[in-house]
């Protein structure tokens, strides 16, 4: 049994809350001359059939959905130099006071408020905007103001849902639910808050339950299935595609309680719109006549008709209409600014609109072509009568009869033709002749003829374009590859019951046919390949729009300015000056700082710091002030112009930035190289730092993530180590820093470092001689950072850090991570104890490891010496056991001062030693000496001369060198480096600046004995 | 022996312990055809079924009654599919334990009307399981000749238009592959023997599908050649935690018999169980903290694999009841295969994830305690 079946069985399936509907579209076309074009932004096969609406319609208003502020940007949008992709961007805070209040309140929200209306070439509203002025209608916005509708969510999400709140891996992203309130409360990112949500459709359980009859994997799939893959001439149908997309959303709509739609505000929107609409139906009718045709995502469609219809379903929304209407259309600050598709393409991870834009528009574009070859554009349709109701119910019974679950009454697959054949066929008796015979006719003339050339070509173009990228970034595909990827395609089509390949099929025929291997095409959730790259490079597009000359002045410059004056810096000049900052006790010095830092990060070019902590860096740290120098000079303006398109607001290009940052870390942003080295622990660390430095800690949650995700990938531990300091080092400055509420999250990486640190730190055994020194580097590091972590364990649980934190966020913060930092401490013990006493260990690291186990307590005396002997005994390696005294002297040096036994040992070792042995190691020997201190090499050669019955003076040597003899030594040293050169054996010569100094000290002294190496380590 | 068929769905206890696809869905086979001829769905030349119907029967179809026998990736199946139309072959590679042989034994059940026309690829597979061989006391007796030729499942499939399986086929040595190439590309087997022109041509229908083990021997030692006759697709792990259990349930059975005459082993242990093998398998744990993954696969037929074992060591060596103990000490058995990195690696899964959920829960703890001495 199908949706042919029988219209009255289909009828049955439909809610009764769609039918009435239905009946109420076709009772406001026909009485008031209301049509309604409900849309999905940025689709193309909406654009179509928009166009085609107004060009047979000829109405005498076109409204869309879009705050009504816009109106007046109506001719900067229809401008000649104008091209898409654009986006109108709106700045929140109350109509007619200006600019946002983001600045004042310099909160953690940053860009609160700013929002984009992207349009491109192949969005139903750009189109909408072109064919309506085409044919000469009024075109208007009708929806909310966005400053109403920034208060009013700002309202809703409370003061309390700007907070740390979803700090951690899981916070609330796209994917919450519709109960997580409003659209803000669910972004984690402003800059890509659109006005264009439709999450309410990703996240709809009817739309679901049809992916899964439909065998689609998503909602855009089904989406694709049931509207894109039509033919362009079923496309110029329009009747017959609004209804089933009314259908579609209507169905969708059912699933959400009026509490949530009144909560983000979609309730006080639709009575925004459907009065606005009232208003321009009765003007039109007044006026020359003419229908209106009402251009708004299909979500609201059904709202709308039931508010304008007085249906009692529509009361919710005609209760939110005042009195006397809503009055003048409202006044808000709205500008054009550029727009790209990569930005475009990155909304749909907020639900807002249709990925691969890139491909959507080559879509739009055949169709176009197709339509053009036509000849008709589009056909004549019949009298403009009462023909969309019986489509509309059709579609809906159809469509209703996929989702409603009656077991048997469906097929695979047939949502799209029993929908087509339903406006076609079944629609009931009365008078859907015109409608339903068109969209046979029109389906008769595009099967009779030789198939949509327009799309089938595209296939093709695509599947070149892609294979041309990969090949040029060194992934092979052969002619015959791209042969079976379109036979392929087709067939997966065909199969899916598609009249042409799309978007979904065509990257099912590329992964077929175009990897050889079992590597996938790389990617989200893959690693990254060329083929996945070419792939998103064509289907993400890459055109950048253009906005007509003398738009107004971009609020970016504004809101720097603005921000700069509100800290008391001088941007009234362009007279560099100075800036003292006490940042860790005076506040106000903090938010200049701040400011300072922002520009500097975004790249502004304005200030930079002198002097001071640099918690980037890591350099300075103990520092209390900090100096910056800037200047506000015309080239920070136009530094910020250049940054418009990336926010409006400081706070927006920031976050902008850190994504760029973020992205190059992860590997898989546009500029990095592919097969660049996987992110390391220590670079995220630094961004972190930068984020909290800047004052940006609420996106802390995204790199914390990949952060850790990367703890878990780095195999560096010395990167794990310096990152895992790095983050101590925050948090022990979080109060100068405003970062207390981090605290506990940054403890709490600290702890997964340590534990990542705890499964990597026995690869320091295995390194090479040359490695030896950066290993023992690592451990020490490791174990400052042991003792640092227990430190501040110990601090966030008594609840008062040494320097004030705020208690009641540590303490509750702090208690979870001080569990798990224990038992990661602990683990870190374990390994390196392990490490400590495996034959196997590098013999340096051996030794410092039994070095700083014996200064810490871990390692007893006899141990110590038993080690120590067996290391120098005489048996054993030269090499080896001098390696191992380094490993000692560098981890502890004044063991040998304290501890005889010690002392006695490397003395017997350096005995024993025959005078070739002694010689090849004699360099190192004295490397190793050199971490003593001057007074330390003393006291060592006194106690070597008691042994030896010579006296202090002989031994402890005391060379002076003046200046003149460095000098002579630099000049000797250039000399030998330029001879050495000319003989083609520069590479003999002195690699560091450190080995130098060490080999110049080292030709004043030579000689027999322990006392003389020290001495001159302790000299150089 | 493969693992993969060790996850299916039939355990009809027939006299044949397990019957190929075509006789245990024979009734839904056959509701397909009814639906195609009904329908008027074109066939493709050589096929038993349109491949409408040939997806229907892998990914099921509540309104014709037939059952989902394939979870999980149904973009796979239409581009399988669509993959055995063209002049290509089919390549399913995968870990072990991601059904890629009752995959492949399912299209070929539904493509060709049977499943059994399958070469084992093994380290001993020679030319002749290939080509052909032949009937040495007829060959001895009359010479080379229609009748003392043997012929391979490919050389069958081709006469007959039908699907031939070649399971494990890296296992193979790359020159026996190789012979592949050029029946896949000129669709024909020259036979020398019976005269210059004595050939085996393709009929339409003929295909073959290959699986391929990534963690045995990878699938990087097939040549170049050979690859591009076919078209790779990826069988992608099990992710659905309550599914697989149940195919460790069901599997269980199917090795050990029903419940009651075997240990039992109850539900939470094998969620245990499960959990540990997807932790492991995905890197990271329901919670989201990082482990790191060990180079063993940790396939579900691994998995099916240790449950045996342990209900095994429980009736034998314990006192009848499976507990998280028991699985503990045989996932280091199935875990610890040589490599040195791996033990570490289960270490610090031990040291840190078990470690930690031990602190709450019993059977965590029990596995907790009868590892950590092992992973030391």
């Amino acid at each position: 049994m199908t949706g042919g079946a029988g219209a009255g069985a289909v009828w049955d399936l439909a809610p009764q809350r769609l039918r009435s509907a239905a009946d109420a579209v076709g009772r406001l076309q026909t009485e008031r001359g209301i049509y309604f074009a409900p849309v999905r932004h940025h689709s193309p096969a909406c654009a179509v059939a928009v166009r085609a609406a107004i060009e047979e319609l000829r109405p005498a208003a076109v409204l869309i959905e879009g705050p009504e502020e816009f109106t007046r940007l109506i001719p900067d949008l229809l401008h000649e130099a104008t091209r898409p992709p654009i986006a109108v961007l709106s700045l929140g805070g109350p109509a007619g006071s200006g600019t946002g209040s983001t600045a004042e309140t310099g909160d953690r929200e940053p860009g609160e408020g700013a929002g984009f209306y992207p349009l491109a070439s192949f969005s139903p509203e750009w189109v909408a905007l072109h064919a309506g002025r085409d044919v000469g209608a009024e075109l208007r916005f009708i929806d909310r103001s966005f400053g109403e509708r920034s208060a009013a969510e700002r309202a809703v999400s409370g003061p309390g849902g700007s907070g740390p709140a979803g700090f951690g891996p899981d916070a609330s992203g796209p994917g919450a639910g519709p109960g997580h309130g409003p659209d803000v409360a669910a972004q984690p990112d402003p800059f890509a808050r659109t006005l264009m949500s439709e999450r309410y459709l990703a996240h709809s359980e009817a739309v679901a339950t049809l992916a899964r009859r439909l065998g689609c994997r998503d909602h855009d799939e089904v989406w694709d299935h049931l509207f894109e893959s039509r033919r362009s001439a079923e496309l110029a149908d329009w009747r017959a595609v609004f209804d089933d997309v009314f259908a579609w959303a209507a169905l969708a709509r059912l699933d959400y309680e009026e509490g949530v739609l009144d909560a983000d505000g979609s309730l006080d929107r639709e009575a925004r719109m459907s009065a606005r609409v009232a208003e321009a139906a009765a003007e039109a009718v007044a006026g020359a006549g003419g229908p209106v045709l009402v251009v708004t995502g299909a979500f609201h469609t059904l709202a709308l008709v039931e508010a304008l219809s007085g249906a009692p379903e529509g009361a919710p929304v005609r209760d939110r209409q005042p009195e006397g209407g809503f009055g003048p259309v409202a006044e808000g600050e709205a500008w054009l600014v550029r727009y790209d598709h990569e930005r475009l393409d990155g909304l749909r991870g907020y639900g807002a609109g249709m990925p691969s834009p890139g491909y959507y528009e080559r879509l739009h574009a055949a169709h176009l072509r197709e339509l053009a070859v036509e000849g008709t554009a589009f056909p004549a349709f019949g009298s403009v009568g009462a023909t969309g109701a019986t489509g509309a119910t059709g579609a809906i019974g159809a469509t209703a009869a996929t989702s409603a679950a009656k077991p048997g009454s469906t097929k695979r697959r047939s949502a799209k033709g029993s929908a087509v054949s339903g406006t076609a066929a079944t629609g009931p008796a009365a008078t859907g002749t015109a409608a339903s015979g068109t969209a046979a006719g029109a389906a008769g003339t595009v099967s009779a003829a030789s198939g949509p050339v327009g799309a089938r070509a595209l296939a093709a173009e695509i599947l070149v374009d892609v294979a041309r990228g990969a090949v040029d970034r060194g992934h092979a595909v052969s002619l015959p590859q791209v042969g079976a990827a379109a036979a392929s395609a087709t067939r997966l089509a065909d199969l899916r019951e598609r009249a042409f390949a799309g978007r979904t099929d065509l990257l099912d025929a590329m992964r077929s046919c175009y990897v050889q291997d079992d590597g996938g095409v790389g990617g989200p959730g893959e690693p990254e390949r060329p083929l996945g790259l070419a792939i998103a490079e064509v289907f993400g597009g890459r055109a950048l729009g253009e906005v007509p000359p003398g738009s107004a002045s971009p609020p970016l410059v504004r809101d720097v300015r603005k921000r700069v004056r509100a800290v008391r810096l001088v941007v009234d000049d362009s007279l560099p000056r100075t800036a003292r900052l006490d940042a860790r006790r005076t506040a106000s010095h903090r938010a200049k700082r701040q400011v300072l830092a922002l520009l500097d990060f975004v790249g502004a070019g304005f200030g930079q710091l002198v002097s001071g902590p640099d918690h980037v860096a890591g350099r300075g740290l103990g520092l209390i002030t900090e100096e910056w120098q800037y200047c506000w000079t015309p080239l920070v303006e136009a530094r910020l112009v250049e940054m418009v398109h990336l926010g409006a607001t400081l706070e927006a290009v920031a976050v902008a930035r850190l994504y760029e940052a973020e992205a190059r870390l992860a590997g898989t942003g546009a500029g990095s190289v592919p097969g660049a080295a996987a992110a390391s622990v220590d670079a995220l660390a630094r961004l972190v730092a930068q984020a909290l430095v800047i004052g940006m800690g609420s996106h802390l949650p995204r790199i914390v993530t990949l952060l850790r995700v990367t703890l878990d990938t780095d195999r560096d531990v010395d990167s794990v180590v310096s990152g895992a300091r790095r983050l101590l080092g925050l948090w022990q400055a979080r109060v100068e820093l405003g970062a207390e509420e981090y605290a506990g999250e940054l403890l709490d990486l600290v702890s997964q470092a340590l534990a990542t640190a705890a499964y990597l730190v026995s690869d320091l055994g295995k390194v090479r001689a040359e490695d030896e020194d950066a290993a023992i580097g690592t451990l020490i590091g490791l174990r400052s950072l042991l003792r640092d972590a227990a430190a501040a364990d110990g601090g966030a649980a008594d609840g008062s850090a040494a320097d004030g934190g705020a208690p009641d966020n540590v303490v509750r913060d702090g208690g979870a991570s001080r569990a798990d930092g224990a038992a990661n401490r602990i683990a870190v013990e374990r390994e390196l104890a392990r490490l400590r006493d495996d034959e196997g260990t590098a013999p340096a690291v051996a030794g410092a490891l039994l070095a700083l186990g014996f200064t810490d307590g871990e390692v007893a005396d006899d141990v110590l010496v038993t080690r120590v002997r067996g290391a120098l005994s005489a048996g054993a390696d030269p090499g080896a056991a001098v390696r191992f005294l380094g490993g000692v002297m560098r981890a502890a040096p004044d063991l040998i001062l304290h501890t005889p036994e010690m002392f006695d040992a490397v003395d017997d070792a350096l005995r024993t030693l025959d005078g070739d042995a002694f010689l090849a190691v004699l360099p190192d020997l004295r490397r190793a000496f050199t971490w003593l201190r001057p007074t330390e090499t003393h006291r060592l050669a006194k106690r070597v001369a008691e042994r030896t019955g010579a006296r202090v003076d002989q031994v402890d040597v005391r060379v002076a060198l003046s200046e003149e003899d460095l000098a002579t030594g630099l000049v000797l040293d250039r000399e030998l480096v330029a001879v050495l050169e000319r003989d083609g054996l520069a590479h003999w010569g002195p690699a560091t600046e450190a080995t130098r100094a060490v080999g110049a000290a080292g030709v004043c002294t030579a000689g027999v004995g322990i006392a003389q190496v020290g001495t001159a380590g302790g000299e150089a | 022996m493969t693992t993969d068929t060790t996850i299916s769905a039939g355990t009809t206890a027939d006299a044949e312990i397990r019957p190929p696809a075509e006789i245990r869905y024979a009734a839904e086979l056959a509701t397909l055809d009814a639906w195609d001829t009904e329908r008027g769905h074109e066939r493709p030349p050589g096929w038993r079924l349109s491949p409408r119907a040939v997806r229907a029967f892998v990914v099921g179809s509540e309104e014709l009654g037939v059952t989902r026998k394939f979870y999980g990736d149904d973009p796979l199946v239409d581009r399988a599919v669509v993959s055995l139309m063209g002049r290509q072959g089919l390549m399913l590679v995968g870990e072990p334990g991601t059904a890629k042989s009752m995959l492949s034994e399912l299209l070929s059940a539904a493509v060709s009307g049977s499943s059994t026309l399958t070469v084992q690829g093994t380290a001993g597979t020679t030319e002749d399981h290939v080509r052909y061989s032949w009937n040495y006391a007829l060959l001895v007796s009359e010479g080379p000749s229609e009748r003392s030729l043997v012929p391979s499942p490919i050389c069958t499939g081709m006469r007959e238009g039908r699907v031939v399986r070649f399971e494990e086929i890296t296992r193979c040595a790359p020159e026996i592959q190789d012979t592949l190439v050029s029946i896949l590309s000129e669709k024909q087997l020259m036979v020398p023997e019976l005269g210059p022109d004595a050939r085996v041509a393709a009929r339409p229908g003929f295909t073959v599908i290959a699986t391929a083990n990534l963690k045995d021997r990878g699938v990087h030692e097939m040549s170049a050649a050979l690859k591009r006759r076919f078209s790779f697709e990826t069988v992608a792990p099990v992710r659905d935690r309550a599914f697989e259990i149940e195919l460790v349930q069901r599997q269980l059975a199917a090795e050990l018999g029903p419940e009651g005459d075997r240990p039992e082993v109850p539900r939470d242990v094998l969620e245990v169980l499960v959990t540990v093998f997807q932790d492991l398998r995905t890197g990271s744990t329901r919670e989201g903290a990082p482990v790191k993954r060990p180079e063993t696969v940790m396939s579900t037929a691994e998995a099916v694999n240790v449950a045996v074992a342990a209900s095994l060591e429980a009736r034998y060596l314990g006192d009848g009841t499976v507990t998280a103990a028991e699985v503990a000490r045989q996932v280091a058995g199935v875990a610890l295969k040589g490599e040195e990195e791996d033990a570490r690696r289960l270490r610090h899964y031990v040291d840190n994830v078990v470690r930690e959920r031990a602190r709450t829960d019993a059977r965590w703890k029990a596995f907790f305690t009868a590892a950590e001495p092992l992973w030391r």
